[in-house]
């Protein structure tokens, strides 16, 4: 298109589309010269055009098929539909978190497109990420409520597509706990930010609303207190380790990768407390910031990501920081050396 | 038929959801039973070629089925989302059976 009024059009037409063509090839050149010579930084330092969120809610209807009927584009106003509602809001915000706190601009840090289906399945009780969007179940109403009630369940999904995009850590074994954890820890800190609560305000339980109350317990995991958030006759009882004493070695869920999580979470939050104030400001920095590191593998075990959050933390907040980030580790048995 | 169901993997482990549940048709009221094997009929459950091992997407779930009909067994895991409309619906039985199951037949 622009391409034909570059070579068509009137001379005005033609310097305007001329320009956005250099324009878009000058962001392909670096791009693709940033990926060629795979320097240490993630992206090429270039002001990207405005950053604008781009959602889109679809409804599956209660049958299994992606994405379903689009019920609620970018800028529409909210419907009776409360799960479209909570996963358009939810988007958003956690757009916004990313956007604001860590300057990324979207799941991709390329304006990525944000869809989300709800009412996915018959009485389905799951939420995922598929790749390429969010999928939210209504729940089975004994059990689970809608899996869009907490926002830290919808920042857990969409920080898949994040991890997805920087450290690619495989979901398996302990780098699928990492990759679990990092979900889990900007998801609780997009509802942190969204409600301005300190480290000591904050929940820190993932997916908070989400039983009935026929269940006994109060949310899916607490990073503050793991294995503490449920212990129920029906669901059983929260399995999750704090410590590496606690690991456990298990071929079910990838490797205990929902369980094994404990362990980096209860560091996250340790070291979240240590720092205090807004926990997105310290630590999520240095999460942040070793999610994009280089150096971190897909393959990463837990001592390797604590390393690499170790050597952030001396970056970005000098040797306390180090020391503060350390002694996390420490606490959950992760030495990181000196 | 002989049915054993199990669900692994999920946003979150829940020891008593992991447990596999099984089920005797023999034991079900006629109609339910009838309904099942309705269902693995249409999904082809015997026919169908083995899913291919797909790298795991985060949170989503995968549902190992057994099936004796007393001429043959076999069993079979889905990663969701699962692509055949047909197995979906006998899944999506499965897993409610398997809640109702689990709650001790109905209400808890
Ligand atoms: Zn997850």
């Amino acid at each position: 298109m622009l391409r034909r009024i570059a070579s068509r059009g009137t001379p005005a037409q033609r310097e305007a589309a001329l320009a956005t063509l250099a324009t878009d090839q000058t962001l392909r050149l670096a791009r693709a010269t940033h990926q060629l010579l795979d320097l240490g930084a993630r992206r090429p330092p270039l002001t990207l055009p405005e950053r604008a969120k781009q959602r889109t809610i679809y409804d599956a209807g209660h049958q299994e098929t992606l994405p379903g009927r689009t019920v609620r584009a970018e800028g529409s106003r909210a419907g009776k539909d409360v799960e479209v509602n909570e996963a358009y809001d939810g988007l958003g915000a956690t757009f916004d978190f990313f956007a604001v706190v860590y300057d990324r601009n979207s799941i991709d840090d390329e304006g990525m497109h944000l869809d989300a289906t709800v009412h996915y399945g018959r009485r389905y009780d799951n939420a995922f990420w598929n790749g390429r969007q969010m999928v939210f179940g209504d729940g089975d109403g004994d059990l689970f409520n809608r899996f869009t009630i907490s926002l830290d369940v919808i920042g857990h999904e969409l920080t898949h597509g994040v991890t997805g995009d920087e450290a690619k850590l495989v979901y398996l074994g302990q780098a699928g706990a990492l990759n679990e954890s990092i979900s889990d820890v900007f998801g609780s800190l997009v509802k942190q930010h969204a409600q301005k609560q300190t480290v000591g305000q904050a929940d820190w339980l993932i997916g908070a609303g989400l039983f009935t109350s026929r269940v006994n317990g109060v949310a899916l995991r607490s990073m503050k207190a793991p294995g503490s958030a449920f212990d129920d006759p029906v669901l059983g009882r929260d399995e999750q380790p704090a410590t590496m004493a606690g690991y456990v070695h298990t071929t079910m869920d990838n490797g205990g990768v929902h369980t094994n999580s404990g362990i980096p979470n209860h560091a996250f939050y340790v070291a979240a407390m240590a720092f205090g104030g807004y926990a997105w400001e310290k630590a999520g920095r240095i999460w942040y910031e070793t999610l994009r590191d280089r150096r971190l593998r897909q393959t990463s075990t837990f001592r390797q990501f604590a390393v690499l959050t170790a050597q952030n933390a001396a970056q970005l907040f000098g040797a306390s920081g180090r020391k503060t980030v350390a002694a996390a580790w420490k606490e959950v048995g992760i030495e990181v050396g000196r | 038929m002989h049915i054993d169901f199990r669900i692994d993997g999920g946003l979150a482990v829940f020891p008593g959801l992991a447990k596999p549940v099984s089920i005797d048709c023999a034991a079900l009221p006629a109609k339910d039973a009838a309904r099942l094997g309705e269902l693995v009929r249409k999904a082809d459950f015997f026919g169908v070629p083995q899913p291919p091992a797909a790298a795991p997407m985060p949170d989503a779930r995968a549902y190992t089925i057994a099936i004796d009909d007393g001429l043959q067994c076999r069993t079979l895991t889905f990663a969701e989302p699962i692509a055949e409309a047909s197995m979906r619906e006998l899944v999506a039985e499965l897993r409610l059976r398997a809640g109702t199951i689990r709650r001790g037949g109905g209400t808890r």
